[in-house]
């Protein structure tokens, strides 16, 4: 989410505060792209984008600079990118909600169309997230965004996703309720799922995956939480690139022009293919294969950096 | 609770000045932007509460 980039930023002020062991160095074209399909993939799959982009240039060593403020520009661009990728592929849905948004307002009141309920819990889900997020996020990076805590986080994903699955299994044993739509959700329910992703400011907790398990606990089949997550995604990531587009005319900028558009490109690219892919998975399968990736990798990567086989 | 709507409302907005002017009881480097824009969207969060209640008090999202 837009949590990677102020998670850059702290890592840039950590540092500030260090002695400086390594000059600045710009992105390669070959890492740019890579960056980029991470960003795409990581962003809607229930795995952490921000724990990916902690992890991986970690694991391969990369001698870049996260706080330039090149590499940052960078990322806004990869966000804009992603969040461009689910305005288009939801582009119907967002018309409707728009209209549903306004409707509601000057009458004064939220009808029965589900529009009209969707996109107020959209916004009642937004409110814990977009507080928290905005207070806590700059301290909680500055306390986590480091390997081996995010390894740990990455974990604990896992689990939070296995143990949503099973209790979502123990509570479908003993209720013969069918699932209940998205419309039909409180607003009590919404801001559930707000608070759930706000888990994701943990650098290794995935936002959709807290979001999709809460949506589960309230109720909802997979496919239905998982178009809430990804409803709930465009706001935050919309608005959190916006804020920060001023990066983009930094005077440092202009270096990874070049690698910025195509990144974001192949970012958007990549974000619609996994936003298509996702809902498509999530109308007969589970979090599981999800929940046991990062399991796996968190387990595996806890090991490397506690171990210093990768320092 | 439509004056506690309009309250916060009011609250809302004294508290995004004083982020934009940079005297936010949170601020700090870089962030009372930020802060000062989600206080502005919260302060216009209120008065769409206030407006819900004004109008009518069935449909909500229960």
């Amino acid at each position: 989410m837009g949590t990677c980039i102020t998670h850059a930023r702290g890592l840039h002020r950590q540092r500030e505060s260090l002695p400086r062991v390594r000059t600045d160095a710009d992105v390669t074209f070959v890492q740019a792209m890579l960056l980029a399909v991470l960003q795409g993939v990581s962003e809607l799959f229930p795995v952490s984008s921000l724990g990916h982009t902690v992890l991986l240039p970690a694991l391969l060593r990369w001698n870049v600079d996260e706080g330039s403020e090149s590499f940052l520009a960078f990322v806004v661009v990869l966000h804009l990118g992603t969040a461009l990728a689910l305005i288009l592929f939801y582009r119907h849905d967002w018309i409707a909600l728009t209209r549903a948004f306004f409707a509601t307002i000057v009458r004064g009141r939220i009808g029965d169309d589900p529009a009209e309920r969707t996109v107020w819990l959209l916004v009642a889900a937004t409110i814990p997230v977009g507080i928290l997020g905005v207070l806590l996020e700059s301290s909680v990076k500055k306390l986590f965004a480091s390997p081996i805590p995010v390894s740990l986080f990455l974990l604990a994903n896992g689990f939070i996703m296995l143990l949503g699955e099973w209790l979502r299994r123990r509570q479908k044993a003993h209720e013969a309720q069918p699932y209940r739509k998205l419309p039909q959700l409180t607003a009590k329910d919404g801001v559930l799922v707000g608070f759930a992703q706000s888990l994701a400011l943990l650098p290794g907790i995935s936002r959709s995956g807290s979001a999709i398990v809460a949506g589960l606990l309230r109720d909802l089949h997979h496919e239905d939480a998982a178009r809430y997550s990804f409803l709930l995604a465009t706001p935050v990531i919309v608005a959190a690139s916006l804020l920060e587009i001023p990066k983009l005319l930094a005077p440092d900028a202009h270096v990874v022009l070049v690698q910025a558009f195509v990144g974001g490109l192949v970012a958007a690219v990549t974000a619609y293919a996994s936003v298509a892919f996702l809902t498509r998975w999530f109308r007969h399968n589970d979090l599981a294969p999800f929940a046991w990736y990062c399991v796996v990798a968190g387990a595996i990567s806890f090991v490397l950096f506690a171990t210093k086989v990768i320092a | 609770m439509k004056p506690l709507a309009l309250i916060l409302a009011a609250v809302f907005v004294v508290v995004a000045v004083l982020y934009f002017v940079g005297h936010g009881p949170l601020a700090a480097p870089g962030v009372h932007v930020k802060h000062g824009i989600v206080s502005i969207i919260l302060a216009l969060l209120c008065l769409v509460w206030y407006r819900f209640q004004s109008a009518n008090t069935t449909g909500s999202l229960r």
